[in-house]
Order: structure tokens, then C-alpha cells, then sequence
């Protein structure tokens, strides 16, 4: 190796280990460790977690936690529609915001505002809107789909979650979009057209195969997002009513801190990193190969 | 390299030498990290008064309400294990048991009122906890409203069903329940368990092993939930969507005649709403007999003392100060407001605490029997509860989750 490669090599080597320092300790040590509470009876509090093996996942998957299926169930319901509604919005969104016209930019800036909020913070806004703005918007109108209970409904509890969950992340997956429809040549819409391709055709022929990057980028970060949703229930329901939104995180969180099972909570933590790994890599992997090579 | 070495040595060398002055002083610091943010005011005053008394001493306070159990639990496995610290009384005193001090015998644990002493017991006689306040639980009342009506505060199920019915017809909402925080269904229930048994703590112990079926005590089977069908009818129109601050708005607006889970913590909170509001405090009708409707004293909420802290006496000391010198006794009443978890000390002058303080003196009190179950219990307890007001759960179903939850989180293999 010569001098200056070394050279090259040293640098790169002393650049990136703060990097590498900061995720080793806040991401690489805590999955470790909490591989090895995921083998011991542990509440969190005692000086001494005991070691159990492998107890925690017998008890995971013989029936002994029907709270983590139904959890892992309201998960998967959840992320079904999250990605569909968050993706197909915010295509059409992009779309509309790429035309020119005089609102176009306010218009993106105001789309991408819930995103630069904070989950909690959007959580408490829609929860006084569920509440009280609902109240008093029947009270002006008297249409009974204020008087619902959002909150208070097991089942209706489900859509205002994920009806907040895509109001808030709407913003970020439109940029992403955005940016990939400006990557589109032009030329190539010119020539569509001169082909005499109409606008539908257009969109479905040539700009949704081309698109392929930002909806394979899109599906896979909305898949991510809404597998890990947890602040926005905390924030408006808690998982209630009656234990009917406990998101798979949540229910991890409720055995570990509130039940005081740290260890299982952290077995089950490793059970759902699993699925969640297999899942995003077969998605992952079916999107990849439907994309369109420019 | 050496340069740097020399300097290093030298530096260390004359700090350790202003430590030393600084030591002979003794300037101690008392980390104290515990919840209820709603005496943060309070507590600085105290800690400022103790300042004048010890000057020596720093207290450094911390709370939060949200996640304080995470956030001790975090502190507790970094090694940082506060000098005073908070938990639940009862069920959790054994949890914490190997970081909590013994305070029997000293000046703070004898001035401890005896209720309050009742819940900080661990195993034989070690006295694991203080408490910050003493606590009242039962029903709150709009004393106008059962004036106009022209009825007295129900004392038996059939009556509350009666007066429900009649403030109706006034044209008053008859309950606000706040059924969307599953930790007013503990404050509810610990009425029906104490008259369900003479022995709460051996009833609940024995549901904790699996023992007990809810079938067997038509005070709860029968009793317990009519409270709560009554409640949903005669209540909220979104019960499970009203909170907290939704009981607190529905009576302190006057629109609500009574409220169910609350107890003297609203009171300021009402109060701030409508200022001339006169609350009426009351046990809840539990059984067909007017006696067993009583208010329930006690504190659910324990201060521990790290038995391994590194200034145990000055911990102890501020401790006894806080318990038995004339300011900290006053403090009580004078400056938190609260129920004095002490004996010797006056009442402060609020609505619900006097009229709990009457009506604990004249009819006696309840046990505190939330605190016998954990509060991982008493959340699944609440969750299934309001399963069973949406529809998701009939009464049967819940009486056996909740029945199977005590056994998992409370009993023996928990």
C-alpha cells in the first residue's frame, strides 16, 4: 500500500468512528444486551435478572400472550392502510403540486408542516380535535358524524389513528415523490405525447413505471414508520379503549415497564424485530424487481 | 507528552487541595427525584426553608408525572439511584424493597399517621416509605344541584338510581365518569371490595392466587357492575372518550351533578372553573345498606430513601425536619394544601378534605385496597372494564379477565 493510500485510509477510518462510536452505543450494545435480558426473568428493577433460556419465547409462542397477537394483528391492519392511503395520497398530491400554478409552493409548505411537528404534539392536537372541535362542530351542524365517539369507539378508534398517522406523515412521502417526478426527463413525456399517448396514459404507461425508485423508496419507508407506530397512540388513546389499539411497540413497552417483565418484553422485541426484518426484506425485494432501469 | 503530564498532575494536585477546605464544610447534596409535578411549587418552599435551617445542604429536585416509573427504573440499573425517590404504596413496597432504607424507630416513621404507615409496611415491621400527602377517595358532589333537586347524596344502589333519575329530569347530566383512564375503575372499585369483605387484603390476596371468583360476591358481581351500567347510562355521552379533563369541565361547568374516580386532587382544578362551586365528598353506594358507604383514607403514593446512599444521615435528617419540625408539620396544610400523612398536624381548609376528615371521623374509613394489587393489575383491570362498557366484553368475559390477570401479574409466579 502506498503512503497516501494509507494516508486515504487513516483518515476514513478516524472520520467515521464518531459515527460508528454514537450507533454502537445507542443502537448496536442496547440490541445485545436486551438479546441477553430477552433470556433471563428480569422486572427491570432487581440487581439480579435470572437466567432462563429460552422460557420468554416458549411463552410467546405457546398461546401464553394473546395480548402480543392481537397487538402484532393491529399492527399489520394498521400498516396495511397506512401505506396504501399515505402512498396513493400522497402520489396524487405530487402530481397536483407539480402543475404550475400560484399556490403550488404555500401549497407543498402547508402539506409538509405535520411532518416538521413532533408525533406527541400531533397526537394532542387531534386529540382535542376529536373531542372537543367534534363537539362543537356538531353543535353548528348537527351531522352525526361528529357526535361518533372517534376516541371512544373500539373500532372507529382504529381509523382516527390511522387517519392522524397519514395526516402527519402525508407531507414527507409527497417530497419524496415530488423530487422523483422532476427526475422524469422530459424528453421522454414529449415524445409520449407526440406518440399520441392522452394524459391518462401518459401517467400510467410512462410516469408510474418511472417512478419505480421513489415508490420503492416510499412503500418501504412507510412499511418501516407504521411497524414502528407508537408515539401517536400514546398520545391519543394509550391503547385503550378497552386494550383495543395496542400497537406491537406498545404492548413490547406495556410488558416491559408497566407489567414490569422486562425480560419478556424484551423477547418479544426480539420476535417482532425478526418478523419486521423478513417483512421488509420480502417487500423490499418485490418492489426492487418491478422497477423500470432508466 | 511529558509537558502535559506535569501540567495534568499539577492541576489535580490543586484541586485536591480546594476539595479538601470545601469538605471540612461538609456541603452534602441530596438528589431527590420523585412524581406529583402538581407540589412541585410546594416542595421548592420546603426545600427553601430547609436551606435556612442546614445550609450545607443542597437538595436537588427533580419531578415529572409522565413515565416517572421508566424513568426511575433507568436511573435505578445506571447506578444514579436518587437519594428520595416515589412509587406506589402497598403491592410495589416490596418491588423496590432491596434499595429502600428502614426507617422504623426514627422521628419521621413515629409521627407517620398510622393509615399511612399501614401502606409502607414490608415483611416484619420495616417501614419502607413516607408519604408526601395523605389521600381521601369517593364520590364528589354539586351540593346546589342535590338542592334544587331536593334529594340527599344516595347512600344505597337503589336510591342512586333514584337520584340519577330525578337530576335527569331536571335537566342536569346525574354522573361524569371519566371512564377513558382506566385508573378511575381502581378508584371506583376499591369501594365494592371493601364491601364486599370484611378482609379486603386476604380477599384480594386470595384472587391474586386464583381463589377468589367474582361469582361468589354478588357485591361485585351484581353490585359493582349496576354501579357502572347506571354510571354509563346516567353519564357521559362518549364515556370512553371523557378523561380527567373532561369530568373536570362537565362539573365544574355545573353540568354534572356527580363524579366518580376523583378525589381531592380536582378540587383546584374545579374550583379554578367555578370559584363559588360547593362540593359535596361522599362514599359511593355500594349495597342496599346506607353504612358501607364510606370514604376511603390512606396514600397510595410511597417516598423511599436509597438505603445506599452515599449521605444516609443527611437524607434522615431532612426527612425527621420535614416530619416533625413546626414548619414542615404547617407545610402540610399551610403551603401544599395537602392531607397531612402526619398526626400532628392541622386539616387544611378545602372542601373535600374537611368533609373527608368528618366523614372518616364519624362513619370511619375504607381500606385503601387499590393499593393491595399492582398498578400493571389495576391497568389490565381498567382496560378489561372498559372492554366490557364498548361491547366488546360481556360481564361474564370480564369478570374472567380480570380474574386470570390478577393471577398473572400479581400472583405467585409474577
Amino acid at each position: 500500500m502506498s503512503p497516501m493510500n494509507r494516508k486515504a485510509l487513516r483518515d476514513t477510518l478516524l472520520f467515521t468512528l464518531p459515527a460508528v462510536a454514537m450507533v454502537l452505543i445507542a443502537i448496536y450494545i442496547p440490541f445485545v444486551m436486551s438479546g441477553f435480558y430477552a433470556l433471563t426473568e428480569w422486572n427491570g428493577i432487581s440487581r439480579n435478572p435470572r437466567f432462563i433460556g429460552l422460557l420468554n419465547f416458549k411463552t410467546i409462542f405457546s398461546s401464553g400472550s394473546p395480548e402480543f397477537v392481537n397487538a402484532l394483528v393491529f399492527t399489520f391492519k394498521y400498516s396495511a392502510l397506512f401505506i396504501l392511503f399515505s402512498n396513493v395520497l400522497a402520489l396524487a398530491l405530487a402530481v397536483a403540486l407539480t402543475k404550475k400554478f400560484r399556490l403550488a409552493n404555500f401549497l407543498r409548505g402547508m402539506f409538509f408542516l405535520p411532518y416538521i411537528m413532533s408525533m406527541t404534539i400531533v397526537g394532542f392536537i387531534w386529540k382535542f380535535i376529536f373531542t372537543q372541535g367534534f363537539e362543537k362542530l356538531y353543535e353548528l351542524t348537527g351531522w352525526a358524524v361528529w357526535n361518533l365517539s372517534w376516541l371512544g369507539d373500539a373500532g372507529l378508534a382504529f381509523y382516527s389513528l390511522v387517519l392522524v398517522g397519514v395526516w402527519q406523515s402525508l407531507g414527507f412521502y409527497i417530497v419524496l415523490y415530488i423530487a422523483g417526478l422532476q427526475a422524469i426527463p422530459t424528453e421522454i413525456m414529449e415524445a409520449a405525447s407526440i406518440d399520441g399517448a392522452n394524459g391518462r396514459q401518459r401517467f400510467f404507461r410512462v410516469v408510474l413505471p418511472l417512478l419505480g425508485p421513489s415508490i420503492t423508496t416510499c412503500i418501504f419507508m412507510s412499511l418501516t414508520n407504521s411497524l414502528k407506530v407508537f408515539d401517536i397512540i400514546l398520545a391519543l388513546t394509550k391503547g385503550g379503549p378497552g386494550g383495543a389499539t395496542y400497537s406491537a411497540t406498545l404492548d413490547i413497552y406495556r410488558e416491559a415497564f408497566q407489567n414490569n417483565n422486562y425480560g419478556l418484553g424484551s423477547a418479544k422485541a426480539i420476535v417482532f424485530f425478526v418478523i419486521v426484518l423478513i417483512l421488509t426484506q420480502i417487500v423490499l425485494k418485490i418492489f426492487e424487481r418491478r422497477e423500470v432501469k432508466q | 507528552m511529558k509537558k502535559l503530564l506535569c501540567m495534568l498532575i499539577a492541576i489535580a494536585t490543586v484541586l485536591s487541595l480546594c476539595i479538601v477546605p470545601a469538605m471540612a464544610e461538609e456541603a452534602v447534596e441530596i438528589n431527590m427525584f420523585i412524581p406529583s409535578p402538581e407540589y412541585a411549587d410546594a416542595v421548592n418552599e420546603l426545600i427553601a426553608a430547609y436551606k435556612e435551617v442546614a445550609p450545607n445542604v443542597t437538595i436537588n429536585y427533580e419531578t415529572t408525572q409522565n413515565d416517572y416509573p421508566t424513568l426511575l427504573k433507568t436511573r435505578i440499573n445506571a447506578g444514579m439511584t436518587p437519594d428520595i425517590f416515589g412509587t406506589t404504596s402497598g403491592k410495589e413496597i416490596a418491588d423496590y424493597a432491596e434499595y429502600s432504607y428502614n426507617f422504623a424507630g426514627t422521628p419521621a416513621a413515629e409521627a407517620m399517621d398510622p393509615a399511612v404507615t399501614a401502606m409502607m409496611t414490608y415483611g416484619d415491621g420495616e417501614i419502607h416509605g413516607f408519604a408526601l400527602k395523605g389521600n381521601y377517595f369517593g364520590m364528589l358532589y354539586n351540593k346546589a344541584i342535590f338542592e334544587e333537586v331536593g334529594i340527599d347524596f344516595p347512600k344505597t344502589l337503589d336510591d342512586f338510581e333514584a337520584a340519577c333519575e330525578a337530576i335527569s329530569a331536571a335537566g342536569y347530566q346525574p354522573v361524569t365518569t371519566g371512564f377513558a383512564e382506566w385508573w378511575v375503575f381502581k378508584h371506583v372499585m376499591q369501594h365494592f371490595l371493601d364491601a364486599a369483605t370484611d378482609d379486603p387484603a386476604a380477599l384480594v390476596a386470595a384472587f391474586q392466587k386464583g381463589e377468589a371468583h367474582f361469582k361468589d360476591y354478588p357485591v361485585l358481581y351484581d353490585n359493582f357492575f349496576r354501579f357502572i351500567d347506571l354510571c354509563v347510562k346516567y353519564g357521559d355521552s362518549k364515556p370512553l372518550e371523557t378523561d380527567l379533563a373532561g369530568e373536570v369541565s362537565a362539573f365544574g361547568t355545573g353540568k354534572a351533578a356527580m363524579v366518580t374516580g376523583q378525589g381531592p386532587w380536582v378540587e383546584a382544578d374545579v374550583l379554578s372553573i367555578d370559584d363559588a362551586l360547593q362540593i359535596g365528598f361522599a362514599g359511593y353506594p355500594v349495597t342496599d345498606d346506607p353504612a358501607q358507604s364510606q370514604v376511603i383514607a390512606g396514600s397510595d403514593q410511597a417516598l423511599r430513601i436509597n438505603k445506599d446512599s452515599a449521605n444516609l444521615d443527611a437524607v434522615m435528617d431532612f426527612v425527621n425536619w420535614w416530619y416533625t419540625s413546626d414548619y414542615g408539620k404547617s407545610w402540610f396544610c399551610d403551603v401544599a394544601g395537602v392531607i397531612p400523612p402526619i398526626t400532628d398536624a392541622k386539616i387544611a381548609d378545602m372542601q373535600i378534605i374537611k368533609q373527608g376528615a368528618e366523614l372518616a371521623a364519624a362513619d370511619g374509613a375504607g381500606a385503601l385496597s387499590i393499593c393491595y394489587s399492582s398498578d400493571s393489575f389495576n391497568q389490565a383491570m381498567g382496560e378489561a372494564i372498559q372492554a366490557y362498557i364498548g361491547g366488546s366484553l360481556d360481564k361474564d368475559a370480564c369478570c374472567a379477565q380480570i380474574e386470570a390477570k390478577w393471577v398473572e401479574l400479581d400472583g405467585a409466579a409474577a
